[in-house]
């Protein structure tokens, strides 16, 4: 009976203390006080990071892709996410966001509310992105329109309607360290950088396990299309077959080395991707050939 | 009875010709469409080869390819799709439905193409640069019907 006692009182401090540590960690103010931000650079850090292919309305082009009102819906094992206003309206959108508060958003998936974000918003990929360019996306985002379409709420089935269990979700797969670690040529750095910080490549092309959560022992090693159809393919080199030139031209133009073009939701990667410099999707490519292969 | 036996066999055999028939009536739409998207990849891959040097320019094997791919443009409307030769309805069909339901934006996209098509050919006879530049054009043309109207394969 003691023992019993003993054992409630131990799962509840464990309890107390997971729900401690998986509290929303915001960065201190200080991450962003001294920066400041350039509007031009922080317009290749948005097409480069594919805020507007999520955030952007339903089949919307051109000039429309700057209309951040929201609305896609995104189906997963977890429920459909619909992405919300993150257009400048300051009531629907993100209009009186401080700096601090967008970086605590897309590196830490914490509100200015001091919620957790679901990570249907990659923030365990821009976790590892420079303070800087948030700094510069943020100026970039301070040009764009403002939309008054409200957000509509995620459609979640419990237990993943509670945000409570997204902090347990960071707890396990929050990182900042390189799926492809250890030093590489700068250009390949530069790649890995665009790859695994901004475009997010691995949110798709790597398998999740059960919780969510990516398997990076078998990073872009292809995995299920979260929508229900078909697979996300395996780019890895052996698998992939492309050569460097094979690859920038496809990410700036489309056109696979058969010469079909690009469908579906990478359609929008290429459009992102094809408005960087050259040298940027040369480094992509080179980083691309340095992943490990995955059978 | 001979005879009957012979008319039997014939008749069998023409019904089974109308059965095989009946079955896949988009059959001649999806078959055309295919082989000019064959075609304009075949022309693709001269260009392309170019733009990523693995093979020397050429202006004029450039021309001829790009030319190539604006008349195919121009023949793309919708003899070649048929209403219903659709993913999941024709054999081999990745046509969405989307292109009769929003038929105006499709002729606006292959419109689109064929201005693109029209861009590359200029460009495709100046220089390498041209072309290089050119090809971004051309395949954003291509991935704006894709994206919309074609089911994404395996």
């Amino acid at each position: 009976m003691r023992i019993m006692r003993w054992l409630v009182v131990l799962g509840l401090v464990g309890a107390g203390g997971l729900y401690v540590l998986a509290r929303p960690a915001p960065l201190a103010a200080a991450a962003v006080a001294d920066l400041t931000g350039d509007a031009a650079r922080g317009e290749q850090v948005f097409w480069a990071s594919g805020c507007a292919s999520c955030h952007a309305a339903e089949k919307a082009e051109g000039e429309a892709m700057l209309v951040l009102s929201g609305g896609q819906r995104f189906p997963s094992d977890f429920g459909t996410f619909i992405a919300p206003n993150i257009s400048q309206d300051p009531e629907h959108g993100i209009g009186n966001w401080t700096m601090l508060d967008l970086a605590n958003a897309i590196t830490r998936g914490v509100s200015p509310e001091g919620e957790h974000y679901y990570p249907a918003l990659p923030y365990a990929s821009y976790a590892k992105m420079e303070m800087q360019d948030v700094a510069d996306l943020y100026a970039f985002l301070k040009t764009l329109p403002a939309d008054a379409t409200p957000s509509q709420p995620h459609e979640l089935g419990f237990p993943f309607s509670r945000r409570e269990t997204i902090g347990v979700w960071k707890l396990m797969f929050l990182s900042k360290d390189w799926a492809l670690p250890g030093n590489l040529t700068p250009t390949a750095a530069r790649g890995r950088y665009i790859a695994e910080a901004m475009a997010h490549c691995g949110e798709c092309h790597t398998p999740r396990n059960m919780l969510g959560g990516l398997d990076t022992s078998l990073w872009l090693g292809g995995a299920p299309n979260p929508s229900g159809e078909g697979r996300i393919p395996n780019i890895t080199p052996a698998k992939l077959g492309w050569t460097a030139a094979d690859i920038v031209q496809y990410l700036t133009t489309g056109f696979t080395p058969d010469y079909d073009s690009v469908g579906g939701h990478m359609v929008h990667v290429v459009e992102n991707m094809a408005r960087l410099p050259e040298s940027d999707r040369q480094a992509v490519a080179e980083y691309l050939l340095a992943v490990p292969d995955v059978q | 009875m001979r005879v009957l036996l012979m008319i039997a066999a014939a008749s069998a055999v023409l019904g089974s010709v109308a059965v095989a028939e009946e079955e896949d009536p988009f059959a001649d739409a999806v078959e055309m469409r295919h082989g000019l998207m064959l075609q304009m990849a075949t022309d693709l891959g001269k260009v392309g080869a170019m733009a990523k040097e693995e093979t020397p320019y050429d202006a004029a094997v450039a021309s001829k390819a790009a030319a190539n791919i604006a008349a195919i443009a121009s023949v793309l409307s919708m003899d070649q799709f048929p209403a219903g030769s659709e993913y999941q309805k024709a054999t081999d069909s990745f046509a969405l439905p989307a292109i009769w339901t929003a038929q105006d934006d499709f002729l606006q996209k292959i419109a689109d193409l064929n201005s693109a098509s029209g861009a590359f050919q200029t460009a495709a006879g100046t220089d390498l640069e041209s072309l290089k530049a050119g090809m971004a054009g051309l395949g954003g043309a291509c991935a704006a019907c894709h994206k919309a109207y074609r089911q994404p394969e395996e």
